[in-house]
């Protein structure tokens, strides 16, 4: 029996009318927005494209493009690195690693907000207790809210916490999913540790790595709340990251069409990104397991 | 074979201990805080012993934090709802009957709204719940956050059904179940654990989302992070209190990651990994 199209129909149209109309709608509106000089409570007037070329004359702008690629960058690399160092480390069958390892899954379910405030807190350069510990082994305390290099770090460094275990949750899928007869295959073949990892570990990491990378890579680029109550932007707009200044340039210096047209600029380069890092996903590993290991 | 390597073993117990103890200082730290007087935060000396109270769990549940706290909680449930609804029977059409011509590229799309960064909607979103009267209601925000729990949910939930075996429908079929009734008998309460999964996961995804209650809430809607963030600017010092909050707050959500640790890489993943 063929299911009716009335069926198939009910099962599709309220959820997508509900998703077209809660998100299609409002960015088309805010698009609109992007071309006038709109300001909260005020009556708009039709600009072009000034708010566009306005944001690309404003230095404000380009700092906040290039912290931005910075925090990206940096927090993803090391999460990727930190990630699955961590793998390698718990992936090993030992009896209670198990239970340990839940305890790594724990930062990255929380709320940014209690993390921001709590790094902040531990941070803080007079009672705060990573300072303290600075103190006694650098002999001077650290403070990293204040330096706009090391606030940049301290971004960083609250995002990696956070993060790596995310990396580190799906590399774990990864391993778990090698059979074990290729590594015995290896050894028989007296393959050295690296040789295994590259050519028996490494292709079925792919997948989960391309994916953490992708995931990470677009929720670093429009990371607000770790940065918001981190640093607020600070110290003297040194932090500002792009989702910051759009919620300055809005909510702050009520240049609402500004704001509309910078929200505008990440969505298309969050959207470019994500479409080149799904197409990398989509390719079928360029080295799989080598001759022979496959039908072990 | 490999069990003999004593010294191996011990170093990688070692290693796992240091690692969790870095990752999970900052949350036991917070704890130790929330059990500490207002002296013993401000010490020159913060590893030394102290006399723990529960004083700031008392101050803090005698103030705004549990109507907040009620607030996020209302908010987290009414749109999981929604989206465990929609997202059922959505998640089910794509997982048996989205042969259709631009069927994957409608599923992307779903997807994609993953993508979709939070300050992008916020600024036409503000302006159009001024109009509409949704500014600062629970409402408003139960709306935004269905949003993303819908999409979120219609992932996850396709690849519970997708687990679902095709010959139990069909066999359904042969008894004389229409479509609707196979989808209702058969297949829905085959996904029973899935749907509480993919709830679990909707539900700690909005209580822990900032920006969007940030600005459309002003007092009678605040969620509790942005009730925590109010307190912090007005009683900047008062980390005590802050950590106790923050605890409670906090607490459920480690509850419900130990509840779904098993399922925690599908949940986390969108569903693409198991």
């Amino acid at each position: 029996m063929k299911p009716s199209r009335a069926f198939t129909l009910s099962l599709f149209l309220p959820t997508l009318i509900f998703l077209a109309g809660m998100t299609l709608f409002p960015l088309l509106f805010s698009l609109g927005v992007s071309a006038t000089d709109y300001q909260f409570g005020g009556t708009a007037r039709f600009v072009g494209l000034r708010n566009y070329s306005g944001l690309l004359t404003d230095p404000r702008f380009w700092q906040a493009a290039f912290n931005t690629m910075i925090i990206t960058g940096a927090a993803v690399s090391l999460e990727l690195a930190v990630g699955l160092l961590l793998a390698l480390l718990f992936h090993r069958r030992l009896p209670g690693l198990g239970a340990l390892r839940v305890v790594l899954f724990i930062p990255m379910m929380l709320s940014p907000l209690v993390i921001g405030y709590f790094w902040r807190f531990m941070f803080d350069p007079t009672f705060g207790v990573i300072s303290y510990t600075a103190t006694r082994l650098l002999g001077h305390p650290v403070d990293f809210l204040t330096n706009p290099r090391l606030a940049l770090a301290a971004i960083v460094i609250v995002d990696v916490w956070q993060w790596s275990p995310f990396v580190f949750l799906l590399a774990l899928a990864g391993l778990g999913a090698v059979p074990a007869d290729l590594y015995e295959v290896a050894s028989l073949q007296r393959a050295s540790a690296w040789m295994q990892f590259r050519y028996v570990t490494l292709p079925y990491l792919r997948f989960p790595l391309l994916l953490a990378l992708l995931f990470r890579t677009i929720d670093t680029l429009k990371l607000f709340d770790l940065v918001y109550i981190l640093t607020g932007g600070g110290p003297a707009d040194t932090t500002v990251n792009l989702s910051l200044l759009t919620y300055r340039y809005g909510y702050t210096f009520s240049e609402v069409g500004r704001a509309a047209a910078l929200s505008w600029l990440l969505v298309i380069v969050i959207n470019v990104l994500a479409t080149l890092l799904i197409s990398a996903l989509k390719r079928p590993a360029a080295s799989p397991v080598p001759a022979g290991a496959a039908d072990a | 074979m490999r069990r003999s390597a004593p010294l191996k073993d011990t170093l990688t117990y070692l290693a796992a201990l240091a690692v969790v103890g870095l990752f999970a200082f900052p949350l036991v730290w917070m704890l130790l805080t929330s059990l500490k007087q207002r002296v013993d935060v401000f010490s020159s000396h913060p590893f030394a012993p102290f006399t723990p109270t529960l004083a700031n769990y008392q101050t803090v549940l005698a103030s705004d934090f549990p109507g907040q706290l009620l607030n996020s909680v209302v908010i987290a449930l009414a749109s999981t709802l929604v989206a465990l609804v929609l997202g059922a029977f959505t998640a089910y059409g794509f997982s048996r009957h989205g042969a259709f011509k631009g069927g994957d590229n409608l599923l992307f799309w779903v997807l994609s709204l993953r993508m979709l960064p939070t300050i992008s909607v916020v600024v036409p979103f503000t302006i159009l719940f001024n109009r509409f009267g949704l500014a600062d209601t629970r409402l408003g925000l139960i709306l935004v956050y269905t949003i993303f729990n819908t999409s979120l949910a219609v992932w996850l939930l396709k690849g519970f059904f997708d687990e679902v075996p095709r010959d139990l429908e069909e066999a359904a079929m042969l008894d004389g179940y229409s479509p609707p009734q196979v989808f209702r008998r058969v297949s829905l309460p085959m996904v029973r654990s899935g749907l509480l999964t993919t709830a679990v996961f909707c539900l700690i995804q909005s209580l822990n989302e900032f920006l969007l209650a940030l600005l459309l809430t002003d007092t009678k809607a605040v969620t509790a992070p942005v009730g925590l963030a109010n307190f912090q600017r007005y009683f900047g010092l008062e980390w005590g209190q802050f950590a106790a909050a923050a605890a409670l707050f906090v607490m459920p959500v480690i509850v419900f990651t130990v509840l779904v640790r098993k399922e925690l890489v599908r949940g986390m993943s969108f569903g693409q990994l198991e």
